[in-house]
């Protein structure tokens, strides 16, 4: 289980990441000359944002399925007599 | 049995009561029926888009008044009043209160919404949902366009009184033994979702009075020929709108927060960390409103700021996702169909917000702005985590509002359906977008990508179709002649069920 701290270093990361990127291209159109690098640069940035999402995309569709494969009520290690755990439910 | 189905009421004893549950449930069949009204809508459209040229539609103004209904009804009269109608349902049992703080408030709150959606649908405006002047207010065809702005003031005003109703209820009238800390969470979504309307609705009503005076020719607020500013009406409209975007959601989020345990056969994992959520949510709403505006050549200055403060809600989000995960890990889930649409729902959520993510940074903006990009995003949200949650949840609730059994193998050949269609509809338009398809445009460039891609785009739209109509047949089949619910536990999964044995006497 990743821990809360964990969570938290890796999405101030990603913002990092995602700020140096879009502080190089902000100023994209203000002149002219630079019109034309600046649009590969935001094309670059996108494909790059688009990477970090579909990593992240993948991380957590992954847990999604495996949670879902693993913890299902028909796995055969989830299989026998429901007891349900303590805490009692979801309004505690 | 709360609705009493093997017992039925006069319709006018429904009509005219102003008990709880009864205007929950009027709210959710009203709701329910514009849902399908709206679709209709929508499967015009995306015929229209099968092929470039005309198909459905003989001229563009026909097609813009449709996309306008269409965009409307679903966002002021399926998804808030429905999100209306549960919590109607709901909040007065889980705070332990005989009814809403004002009864006959909330009655009133009711009946104003059919007044507005007939008003919206009578007209059949073409100023988009947006609205944004100069044309609203200089070429919009009357009397539609002074239509929809009485619609939605109309609507306006019974959000405002039944988010006062809410909030009064939640804090004034749970039962003295208990708590804040110890209410569900779907109580503290709607209590959330109350405060961003009381906060944001009123500037979006002073807007529709300037609008309509612009109109009148009056004022010229948003008139730039009388020294108005058009772009003045995108804040005042976007400070309501984007923390309405969290209106939307976060009774979604509420509702998946009481099915999740259910099934998972746990407690939640965090139930601070979900009111941490809300309450952030509810917070950075009001940070980002012009995020919408990129395009429209604010200062470097500006966007950052709106940047970031649309950034900020990532971290909130993910602490739901997060929860919910955590809750289905290592629990015992029992896949019925609140569930299945509940995990299709926080799939189709990820992907929107990642999504959203490209949106937000100003530079990616300009490649999406006012692209198909834009259309498939906002979908994806209100047809992904949204509508997928509120279907979960019409189901969980099935049994209590009927006392019967919805049909489970038609609710989950539903499920799929619909979580294909939404994939082949919407994802598809992102792509759509980035290929340059701008949006509501009534015929597009005959190019094979383009084509192939809305052809993809409407044949996901036809299964969503068929999903609606084997939905609405398991809804009135299963209302009236399904297997009558084991009340105590409806779903065969030992966990605490509402209390179906409340009978409180009407009003």
């Amino acid at each position: 289980m990743v821990s809360y701290s964990a969570l938290v270093l890796i999405l101030v990361l990603i913002a990092v990441l995602t700020l140096l990127g879009v502080n190089s291209a902000a100023f994209a159109q203000e002149t002219t000359e630079r019109y034309l690098s600046a649009r590969i640069e935001i094309w670059a940035l996108f494909y790059r944002l688009m990477v970090v999402a579909f990593v992240i995309g993948a991380v957590v569709m992954g847990t999604m399925t495996y949670v879902i494969w693993r913890f299902r009520e028909s796995h055969p290690k989830n299989r026998g007599d429901i007891t349900p755990a303590a805490g009692g439910g979801a309004h505690h | 049995m709360v609705l009493e189905v093997r017992k039925p009421r006069p319709l006018w004893e429904i009509l005219f009561s102003t008990h709880h549950t009864d205007i929950g449930l009027l709210y959710i069949i009203f709701s329910l029926t514009l849902f399908f009204l709206g679709g209709a809508l929508a499967i015009s459209i995306r015929t229209e888009l099968f092929l470039p040229g005309a198909q459905v539609f003989e001229d563009a103004n026909t097609f813009n008044r449709v996309f306008t209904v269409h965009g409307t009804t679903m966002l002021f009269l399926w998804v808030i009043p429905f999100a209306a109608g549960i919590g109607n349902y709901l909040i007065p049992i889980m705070v332990r209160y005989k009814d809403m703080a004002w009864p006959k408030l909330n009655a009133v709150a009711f009946w104003m919404i059919p007044v507005g959606a007939a008003l919206v649908w009578l007209g059949f405006a073409d100023t988009t949902w947006n609205a944004y002047p100069p044309y609203s207010i200089l070429r919009a065809p009357g009397p539609a366009a002074e239509m929809w702005i009485f619609g939605l003031k109309i609507l306006g005003i019974s959000s405002i009184l039944g988010a006062i109703n809410f909030v009064v209820t939640i804090l004034k009238m749970k039962h003295p033994d208990l708590p804040m800390m110890k209410l569900p969470l779907f109580t503290w979504s709607i209590l959330s979702t109350s405060l961003i309307i009381l906060m944001s609705m009123p500037t979006f009503a002073a807007a529709l009075i300037m609008l309509y005076t612009d109109r009148l020719g009056v004022s010229g607020f948003f008139n730039p020929a009388m020294g108005g500013d058009p772009l003045a009406y995108q804040h005042l409209f976007w400070f309501t709108f984007h923390p309405e975007v969290y209106v939307f959601v976060i009774p979604a989020i509420g509702m998946i927060y009481e099915i999740i345990p259910k099934f998972s056969r746990k407690p939640i994992f965090s139930y601070t960390s979900g009111i941490t959520a809300f309450i952030l949510l509810t917070i950075v709403s009001f940070a980002s409103w012009a995020h919408h505006m990129f395009a429209t050549g604010m200062s470097f200055t500006e966007k950052t700021v709106f940047m970031i403060g649309t950034l900020a809600a990532v971290p909130a989000s993910a602490m739901h996702i997060f929860n919910w995960i955590a809750t289905m890990w290592g629990g015992r889930i029992r896949f019925k169909a609140p569930i299945a649409f509940v995990v299709g729902g926080i799939i189709t959520f990820f992907l929107a917000g990642a999504g959203g993510v490209v949106n937000s940074a100003m530079p990616l903006d300009f490649l999406t702005h006012d692209s198909y990009w834009v259309v498939g995003h906002m979908h994806l949200f209100l047809m992904g985590i949204i509508t997928f949650a509120f279907v979960g949840f019409i189901y969980y609730l099935f049994p209590l509002i009927t006392g019967r059994m919805y049909n489970e193998r038609a609710a989950m050949i539903q499920f799929w359906l619909m979580f294909i269609g939404v994939f082949l509809v919407f994802v598809t338009q992102h792509l759509l977008g980035l290929y340059g398809m701008p949006r509501r445009v009534v015929d597009y460039v005959p190019v094979e990508p383009l084509i192939i891609m809305n052809q993809i785009s409407t044949v996901g739209a036809y299964m969503l179709l068929v999903g609606m109509g084997i939905f609405l047949f398991n809804l009135i089949k299963s209302a009236g002649w399904g297997k009558p619910a084991n009340m105590e536990d409806p779903f065969g999964i030992r966990e605490k069920y509402y209390d179906y044995r409340r009978r409180e006497p009407h009003h």
